[in-house]
C-alpha cells in the first residue's frame, strides 16, 4: 500500500498540469452540459443572468453564524451566478428554471475531474489487458457520473423552487415520489461515486506496485 | 493562524461588506416576501409600497441616531426565503404554513441559528386558498374522479399538503393517481392547454385560472377542514438585538390589514399595479366576505394546524423535528398591539368562519366603468346583470356565495340552481345537483339565470 500511495503522490506531482486541466475542464463542462440540458429540455434560451457577491456573502455568513459547524453547509448553498428563464405570464414574473453556479459544487467537480484524470493516467501507464482497461474506464466513468449527478445545480420552480440535485431527474420525467426518495440518498450516492473512483485509483496503483510511472500510451495493444 | 484569529479576520471582513447587519449608525432590515401569494401581502407588498415599516420604526432611545436601510426581495415561494435567511441576507421572511414549518425545522437543525414565528398575516379557517382545478372543459367534477388521473402540484407547498390530505380523506391512495411536480405558472399553463387532468395550487392561482376562463375548481381547501394560514418569521439573533424593530414590523402588518379593510376596492386596484395579479381576483380574497381574514394574532388553533402540517411534511419529506414552544412567540405581537392600543387577546379570540360570516352578504357586480355595486338578493342581482348585459356594458366580474360553505365565488364559475324558491349558487356541481334534486329544481347556467330576467325590446 505504501508503494501505491507513493506512486499516486508522484503521479500528482509529476502530472499536476494535466490534472489541473482535468479538474477545471470537469467543473466547466458540467456547467455547460447542465445549461445545454435545460435549454434542450425546455426548448428555450435563458433570459436573465444574475451575479452574486459570493465573497461578501461568505464573509457575512461567517460573521453572523456563531457555530463553526453551521457555517460550511450554509456557505455550500451560496451561489456565484444564476442563469435562467423568467416567466411573465402571471404577475411580475417568476423564474421558471435556472442554472446556479455554486462554488462549493465547483470544488467537488474539480476534485472529481482530478481523480478521473489520475485514474485515466494510471490506466494508460499500466500494462493491463484491453478488458481490464475497459473495466477501469467503466469504474471511472460510473464513479464520475454518480458524483456529477448528485452535484447538479439546476433548479426548476416545480419543486417550490428548491434547488436540489433530483431536479435533473425530475426534468427527465422521474416521478415525484421516486425523486424525493432519491434526494435523501444524494450524499450516499456521491460518497459511493468517490469511493469507486478512489478504489479504482488505488487498485491501479497497487497493480503497478513500484513500477515507474509512464505517462505514455500502453504498449500491449 | 489560529481559529479565533481567523474568525476575527472574517468578522472584520464581514462587517466591512455587510449590508444586512449593523454598523454603528445603520440598521439594515431585509425582508423576503412573495408577490404571487395573496395571503402574504399584508406583510409584503402592502407594507413595502405604503412604507408602513418605515413609519413604525423606532426613532428614540437607543435608536435615536440610527439610520435604517430597508430592503425587500420578492420570491415565488417560501423555500428560497429560508435559504436566504440562513445566510443572513434576509432578517424577515413571509410565507405560507408548510414553508414556515420547513423554515423553523431547518433552523432548529443547526447548532446556533434559530427563527421565531412572531405573527400571522391572514388565514382561512377552513383552508380556502388552496384548491384543485381542472381544465374548464374537463368532464371531471369531483375529487373522486381523479383516481387514475395525472395531478400536478408544487411539491412542498401548502397546496401539496392539502392535496395529500384531500386524497387521503377520499380514500385515493398515492398509487391510484400520478402526482406530477409542477410550478404554479406551468401548472396554470398546462390547465389552459388541457395537458394535465388536474392541478392543485395555492392562492391566488386557482382563482386566476377561473378568472381567465381556463380552469374550473373542483375541490376547495376548505373541505379538508384544516386552517390555511401565512405568517412572519424572523431570525432570532435579529429579534433579540432589535425587538422594537420586530414590533414595528408587526404594527405595519396590522396597519396593512386596516388599510385594506378601509377601502378594499382601492386596495386591490393598487395591489394589481404592484403585483400584476388581476384586481378582480384579488377582490375575491380581500373584499368583505373574501377568502382571507387579515389577522396577525397567533391562535391556539393555528399552532395545532402547524403541528398537523409538520406531521405531513415529516412523513413525506423527512424534515427535522420542530420545537413549537421555542419557535412560536406572541411576545412581540403583544407588545406591538399594546403600543397601538389594540387588545391582542380580544382580537385573538375572534375567529371568522366564512359560513357564518358571509351569510346574508350582498352579491356584487364589478362594472368596468361604474365600479362595484351590491345587491341584497338574487332577483335584484340578476336583474341588474340582465340590464347591464343588454346594454353591452363591460363587466369585469360578479360575485356570489357558495350555499354550502359561504365561500365567495365568481358568478360565472358558480353552479346555478333554479327552484321554486329562487336561485342558489354552488362551488361544486355535485352539491348543486343534490340541492336541485331535493328541491325540485334544475342546475342551470349563469347565462340562463341572467336570461330569466332579460326583458325583450
Amino acid at each position: 500500500m505504501g508503494a501505491a500511495l507513493s506512486l499516486i503522490t508522484r503521479s500528482l506531482g509529476r502530472d499536476w498540469r494535466r490534472l489541473l486541466f482535468w479538474g477545471l475542464a470537469f467543473a466547466l463542462m458540467s456547467q455547460v452540459l447542465m445549461m445545454v440540458a435545460l435549454i434542450t429540455r425546455f426548448g428555450a434560451l435563458p433570459t436573465y443572468v444574475t451575479f452574486y457577491d459570493w465573497p461578501g456573502n461568505v464573509a457575512r455568513i461567517i460573521a453572523s453564524t456563531p457555530s463553526w459547524s453551521d457555517i460550511p453547509p450554509i456557505i455550500a448553498q451560496e451561489w456565484l451566478i444564476e442563469i435562467g428563464r423568467m416567466n411573465y405570464d402571471y404577475g411580475n414574473g417568476i423564474s421558471e428554471w435556472s442554472l446556479s453556479v455554486v462554488p462549493s459544487r465547483l470544488v467537488v467537480l474539480f476534485v472529481l475531474g482530478v481523480l478521473s484524470g489520475l485514474a485515466t493516467g494510471l490506466a494508460r501507464g499500466d500494462g493491463c489487458s484491453r478488458t481490464a482497461r475497459r473495466g477501469v474506464a467503466f469504474a471511472t466513468g460510473g464513479g464520475a457520473v454518480l458524483v456529477a449527478m448528485t452535484n447538479a445545480t439546476m433548479s426548476w420552480v416545480v419543486c417550490c423552487a428548491t434547488p436540489t440535485w433530483v431536479v435533473g431527474l425530475a426534468m427527465m420525467g422521474l416521478g415525484v415520489s421516486t425523486s424525493l426518495a432519491l434526494e435523501r440518498l444524494g450524499p450516499v450516492i456521491a460518497y459511493v461515486g468517490f469511493a469507486v473512483l478512489i478504489a479504482t485509483i488505488l487498485g491501479l496503483a497497487l497493480r503497478r506496485g513500484g513500477r515507474p510511472f509512464l505517462n505514455t500510451e500502453t504498449t500491449h495493444a | 493562524m489560529t481559529f479565533p484569529t481567523l474568525r476575527s479576520s472574517f468578522l472584520a471582513a464581514g462587517m466591512a461588506t455587510l449590508a444586512s447587519t449593523v454598523s454603528a449608525e445603520t440598521i439594515s432590515i431585509a425582508i423576503g416576501h412573495q408577490s404571487m401569494c395573496t395571503d402574504t401581502y399584508t406583510a409584503g407588498v402592502v407594507v413595502k409600497e405604503l412604507g408602513l415599516l418605515e413609519k413604525n420604526l423606532p426613532r428614540d432611545g437607543k435608536y435615536a441616531d440610527v439610520d435604517y436601510d430597508v430592503s425587500w426581495a420578492d420570491y415565488s415561494s417560501g423555500g428560497p426565503i429560508t435559504n436566504q435567511m440562513m445566510a443572513n441576507k434576509l432578517n424577515f421572511g413571509v410565507m405560507g404554513d408548510y414553508p414556515l414549518i420547513v423554515n423553523g425545522a431547518k433552523f432548529q437543525e443547526t447548532d446556533s441559528l434559530r427563527t421565531l414565528y412572531v405573527a400571522g398575516t391572514g388565514y382561512n379557517l377552513k383552508g380556502s386558498g388552496n384548491s384543485i382545478v381542472v381544465p374548464v372543459d374537463s368532464d371531471i367534477y369531483s375529487i373522486d374522479q381523479l383516481a387514475g388521473k395525472e395531478v400536478s402540484t408544487p411539491v412542498g407547498s401548502a397546496a401539496w399538503g392539502m392535496l395529500l390530505k384531500a386524497m387521503q380523506d377520499n380514500n385515493i391512495s398515492s398509487a391510484d393517481y400520478a402526482l406530477k411536480n409542477q410550478s404554479p405558472a406551468v401548472g396554470a399553463a398546462n390547465i389552459a392547454a388541457g395537458k394535465i387532468d388536474a392541478h392543485s395550487d395555492f392562492c391566488p392561482w386557482s382563482e386566476i385560472m377561473e378568472f381567465r376562463g381556463t380552469g374550473r375548481k373542483i375541490y376547495d381547501g376548505s373541505e379538508t377542514g384544516v386552517p390555511y394560514l401565512h405568517g412572519v418569521v424572523v431570525r432570532q439573533d435579529f429579534a433579540e438585538e432589535y425587538p422594537e424593530v420586530v414590533e414595528a414590523f408587526i404594527k405595519a402588518v396590522y396597519q396593512a390589514g386596516e388599510w385594506i379593510r378601509e377601502d378594499p376596492i382601492k386596495a386591490v386596484s393598487d395591489m394589481e399595479g404592484w403585483t400584476g395579479v388581476e384586481k378582480e381576483v384579488l377582490y375575491l380574497y380581500f373584499s368583505k366576505g373574501g377568502h382571507l381574514t387579515l389577522d396577525p394574532t397567533i391562535k391556539d388553533a393555528w399552532v395545532e394546524a402547524l403541528k398537523f402540517d409538520h406531521e405531513v411534511l415529516a412523513k413525506e419529506k423527512a424534515i427535522p423535528p420542530l420545537d413549537f414552544t421555542a419557535w412560536i412567540t406572541e411576545d412581540y405581537a403583544r407588545a406591538a398591539f399594546a403600543d397601538m392600543g389594540v387588545d391582542y387577546e380580544a382580537e385573538k379570540a375572534i375567529t371568522v368562519d366564512p359560513k357564518e360570516n358571509n351569510a346574508g352578504l350582498p352579491m356584487e357586480v364589478w362594472h368596468a366603468r361604474d365600479g362595484i355595486s351590491s345587491y341584497p338578493d338574487m332577483a335584484t342581482f340578476l336583474t341588474a346583470l340582465a340590464e347591464m348585459t343588454s346594454t353591452g356594458a363591460k363587466l369585469n366580474a360578479s360575485y356570489v356565495y357558495d350555499s354550502e360553505t359561504g365561500l365567495k365565488l365568481f358568478g360565472k364559475t358558480a353552479f346555478w340552481v333554479k327552484t321554486d324558491a329562487g336561485y342558489a349558487t354552488f362551488l361544486r356541481k355535485g352539491e348543486a345537483e343534490s340541492h336541485a334534486a331535493a328541491n325540485g329544481g334544475a342546475v342551470i347556467s349563469f347565462e340562463d339565470a341572467i336570461a330569466d330576467f332579460t326583458t325583450e325590446g
